[in-house]
């Protein structure tokens, strides 16, 4: 590795989330606030030693400067500081350009920190501009294409391209399920069935309401700062940013290259090759899971099997316990919780604190690599993380 | 960002210096679609430039109207209340005879009908004063 390559250089020393789901009467900076407040208190910080913030922008929220609000909102005055916007994989955009600015010397500690209010935030106009976020206003919404539209149609092809069976994308919904009833805090905790998934009302085909995220209040928040200052702080687990790749293969779905094979294979690989791991060595994923088809694409792109295999690798249990890759064992968009951008910092959330051993009757045994995927806008962009521990560098 | 004034109403096109052509050829009963004359590059998205090789030596051809489904979902929940009494409807993404792919709707059958690599033609439909949107029929 270069002397300017990212891997090892920036650890991550500080989590937090707010309070999660159904969160009436906070405003989305309130909520990124608490997330802050408890980030901070995890790594032991003041909030005085954040000098630089990154944050995506939130819906529900009138600041197009979110991270120039928020740092005022919570007194303090960054000297680095921007909102990233490239859709669902803006999470992890935050992680790479926090590491960059860290390891260029533009910043000591940057706070990571979104938050949305989609679920009771939103006046109706602002819904609707939510629904249609990102679809052409020449080309896509005069034909009525919601956002599910796009991530459908590439499902529906790799059904067609695969054989992938209704039934296989059900699979991904009651996994999540199953994972998001041992979270606490979790939106949706009740277990449902396959059959369940097959009965619910259609949205856009081959989606039904369980394929679909939930839609929520909520937001995330982490301390990232470099391994030597991670070291002087005496951090006791600090978590890793290993390796770092993303990809933006189009704009337009009627641009996307294949609508079965996406840039999350570039992304990965240039994430893999700066870690230097391969797929089989990570123990645990966090996987963009807006829609039940979406997983099953990454599971494939990401390499963690076969183009086409996705369906009967999900089916055979191997992105739960005891297969191949515990994808989301937080639940996921689909049954934790899903507030927009933030919605995929809960991923991160979640597979830091797998590293670092805390999430008990979830944990994965003896992790100690982790890989984060966020992706949006219709595949439009993919970004990969690989996280590890100590160990792992 | 804009937000809509009235949900209620589909939204239209507002056409801007890169489209301007191709939403009057419409209105004339044309899909124009941009040929590069350096590298015959086809391309639908309307630009100043080519995309495969940067030339700005682009012409305007009407496509023949022909095209396969590549892929398509069939919306049952409306994005909108503007978009509600016409589900369920179909969403195509129809691959052109001339290689350029484009979102549209089916018109005059049932959207249950729709099959992949379904044939399909062009269809005008005229939805304002100043606007035809560019639809397609099973052929």
């Amino acid at each position: 590795m270069s002397d300017t390559s990212l891997r090892g250089k920036v650890a991550v020393i500080g989590i937090g989330l707010s309070a999660v789901g159904k969160v009436p009467g906070r405003s989305p900076l309130s909520l990124a606030a608490e997330a802050a407040r408890n980030a901070l208190a995890d790594a032991g910080l003041q909030q005085s030693e954040v000098d630089g913030v990154l944050s995506s922008h939130a819906f529900a929220s009138p600041f197009h400067r979110f991270s120039v609000a928020f740092s005022e909102y919570f007194g303090i005055r960054p000297t680095f500081s921007n909102t990233l916007q490239v859709s669902g994989a803006t999470a992890a955009t935050m992680f790479s350009v926090g590491a960059a600015a860290i390891h260029g010397g533009l910043a000591k500690v940057v706070l990571v920190v979104a938050a949305d209010s989609l679920m009771t935030g939103l006046t109706p106009d602002l819904a609707l501009r939510s629904l249609t976020e990102s679809r052409d206003q020449q080309y896509e919404m005069p034909f009525g294409v919601p956002v599910a539209n796009t991530f459908a149609m590439t499902a529906h092809r790799h059904m067609k391209e695969f054989g992938t069976t209704p039934e296989q994308l059900a699979e991904v919904a009651v996994v999540h399920r199953r994972h998001a009833a041992r979270t606490r805090g979790a939106q949706q905790t009740t277990p449902i069935t396959t059959a369940d998934v097959l009965n619910s009302p259609m949205v856009t085909t081959p989606y039904r309401k369980l394929d679909c995220s939930l839609i929520s209040d909520g937001g995330a928040a982490f301390v990232l700062t470099s391994a030597e200052h991670a070291q002087a702080l005496g951090i006791e687990k600090p978590v890793y940013i290993l390796g770092c790749g993303e990809c933006y293969t189009h704009e337009h779905i009627f641009l996307m290259p294949s609508l079965t094979t996406t840039g999350a294979v570039e992304s990965s690989q240039r994430a893999y090759a700066m870690a230097g791991y391969r797929p089989t060595d990570m123990n645990v994923a966090g996987i963009y899971d807006c829609f039940t088809g979406t997983v099953i694409m990454m599971l494939e792109d990401l390499g963690f099997c076969r183009k086409g295999e996705g369906g009967p690798f999900v089916a055979d249990g191997q992105m739960s316990y005891g297969g191949r890759i515990p994808s989301n064992t937080h639940g996921g968009l689909l049954s934790f919780a899903h507030s927009g951008m933030p919605g995929s910092l809960f991923h991160f959330h979640e597979v830091i604190a797998q590293l670092r051993g805390q999430c008990g009757e979830r944990q994965v045994e003896g992790a100690y690599l982790g890989l984060v995927h966020s992706l949006g806008a219709g595949f439009a962009t993919n970004a990969t993380t690989i996280l590890g521990t100590r160990g792992a560098l | 960002m804009t937000v809509s004034e009235d949900s209620t109403r589909k939204p239209l096109p507002a056409p801007d210096a890169d489209t301007a052509a191709f939403w009057r050829g419409l209105q004339h009963g044309k899909l124009l679609l941009q040929h590069c004359r350096q590298c015959h590059h086809v391309q639908y998205y309307q630009q100043a430039t080519c995309r495969e090789c940067g030339s700005d030596e682009l012409e305007h051809r009407p496509a023949t109207g022909r095209g396969k489904v590549h892929s398509f979902s069939v919306v049952h929940r409306a994005p909108g209340p503007a978009f509600k009494a016409d589900v369920p409807y179909a969403v195509l993404l129809v691959e052109l005879a001339e290689g350029p792919r484009m979102i549209s709707t089916l018109i005059g059958s049932d959207p249950k009908d729709v099959t992949f690599d379904m044939d399909v033609e062009l269809a005008f439909d005229q939805v304002s004063d100043h606007i035809t949107l560019p639809r397609f029929r099973k052929a």
